[in-house]
């Protein structure tokens, strides 16, 4: 404090020094007794919680070990983590699938208004009896859909208006605008493959949820799930591959169940609200024409 | 057991450690922050949330220095953050004004020393006062001073002769009884 005085007058540092004293035994002195324990509690409180904010990733740890010894035991954070993760690759894929397939039908489509002005009519067929699943996917032994694969005969360059349906999953390289129409109509059915395969998991996602406990949090996902799924169906619907009648009737049942799905799942449901969902699945027979539709093996690409 | 043991047990998340180590400083972090503050429920705050820092930042402390010195350093951010936000800054500007209007009084108005020095720290500018508190009252050097605040040892210097100079032109009425 030697310093601090230099260009004082003499009798400052007098002053100061009286005025220390002053403050330190006068201005808010201590006075009475620290209140230790009660502040104690509170900070121990404090501690205590902030331990618990790191106790999750110890609690995770067993779990670990129980993966390192070989049982199967996943975390259920971890399970929804993955789930969500999957919603939303798969979400990603039909958006950019679809993208591609509105592009490839901007682009063709126009092209083939002017030189080939009749080409959907002779595309859909009059009285599909059935949805035509991807070449070779449904009915052989080996399930997965083969692209490129079917016979020379049935080239959809070759006979277009009588397998209109049957083209591989993965497209050929388009080389005139009825191969380039053909592709962008495969694009959609593998948009439309995918939208299916979606639809299908939410709503057995959705039965299971209310056949065990109907968990609000559970519920909820299965409705941002059947939202995202819905809003695919919508556009699919507008699409060409809602020009088959079969697969746009497919489609609308769809969408009315996913509709409600969402709806209705976001509070609690009523006994009939349930059944109304219920009853509008079963008199479709949703479930069961989202799986004839869906090829085979489609499931694991 | 001494502090540098303590302090690895804390780092260690012993508890028993974080109590005797708040019990070896909790007194003197109390009175600073009460010095700081002229408040009790303040200072209960500021103590709690010194320690409560400290303990979650005990990873930091590297023990080159003594524990308690880095304990204070976390005391005064605390606790002039903590002023900050009860705006008692502004409060005291204001009062800025007041204080030389009690240099030009007549002692017989204000007879009471005490409360005419605290009336007149109260109204020093906040940087003065707290360097005034901390250096003269509190003993902490100009370093610490200037470390806690952000500024630097000469910053600190200047602050304190300021203060110091308006603290005795504030309490001019008395000088002479002082010298005597």
């Amino acid at each position: 404090m030697t310093d601090d005085h230099m260009n004082d007058q003499p009798n400052d540092a007098i002053q100061d020094e009286r005025i220390r004293a002053l403050a330190a035994g006068h201005y808010n002195a201590p006075d009475g007794s620290v209140p230790r324990d009660a502040m104690w509690s509170q900070i121990s409180a404090a501690r205590r919680v902030a331990r618990a904010g790191v106790a999750p990733v110890a609690a995770i740890a067993p779990a670990a070990e129980a993966v390192e010894q070989g049982t199967d035991v996943i975390p259920m954070a971890s399970r929804r983590r993955t789930r969500t993760i999957v919603v939303w690759r798969w979400s990603a894929a039909i958006a950019a699938g679809l993208l591609l397939a509105f592009a490839f039908g901007l682009k063709y489509g126009q092209l083939s208004n002017t030189t080939l002005p009749v080409k959907t009519a002779v595309n859909t067929p009059a009285t599909p009896k059935r949805i035509d699943p991807p070449l070779g996917a449904p009915e052989g032994p080996s399930p997965s859909p083969t692209p490129n694969g079917g016979e020379p005969s049935r080239s959809p360059r070759q006979n277009p208006a009588t397998h209109p349906s049957s083209e591989p999953l993965a497209p050929s390289v388009p080389r005139d605008l009825a191969s380039a129409d053909t592709a962008a109509t495969t694009l959609y059915r593998a948009a439309a493959v995918q939208t299916l395969m979606q639809a299908e998991a939410v709503l057995t996602a959705y039965r299971g949820v209310e056949a065990t406990g109907r968990d609000p949090q559970a519920m909820q996902q299965a409705a941002r799930w059947a939202r995202d799924v819905l809003s695919s169906t919508r556009l699919l619907i507008d699409s060409p591959a809602g020009r088959d009648p079969q697969m746009r009737a497919l489609f609308t049942d769809l969408e009315l169940v996913l509709a409600q799905i969402v709806q209705l799942s976001g509070t609690p449901l009523q006994d009939s609200e349930r059944d109304l969902i219920d009853r509008a699945m079963r008199d479709r027979d949703l479930l069961p024409r989202l799986r004839s539709a869906v090829p085979a093996g489609s499931a694991t690409s | 057991m001494n502090e540098r043991e303590l302090t690895a047990r804390v780092k260690l998340g012993d508890e028993a450690a974080e109590r005797a180590l708040y019990d070896a400083h909790v007194d003197r972090v109390y009175w600073v922050a009460y010095r700081m503050s002229g408040r009790h429920d303040l200072a209960q705050d500021f103590t709690q949330d010194v320690f409560i820092r400290a303990f979650e930042r005990i990873g930091d402390f590297r023990g080159d220095a003594p524990f308690g010195a880095w304990l204070h350093s976390i005391t005064m951010s605390v606790v002039l953050n903590g002023l900050r936000k009860v705006k008692r800054f502004d409060q005291r500007e204001a009062v800025l004004e007041e204080a030389g209007m009690v240099t030009s009084s007549v002692r017989e108005a204000e007879p009471d020393l005490k409360e005419r020095l605290a009336q007149a720290i109260d109204a020093l500018p906040e940087g003065c006062r707290v360097t005034f508190l901390m250096h003269d009252v509190e003993g902490f050097t100009h370093e610490e001073i200037g470390a806690a605040l952000g500024t630097t040892a000469g910053t600190s210097k200047a602050q304190l002769s300021r203060a110091r100079a308006k603290l005795r032109i504030a309490l001019a009425d008395f000088a002479g009884d002082w010298i005597q």
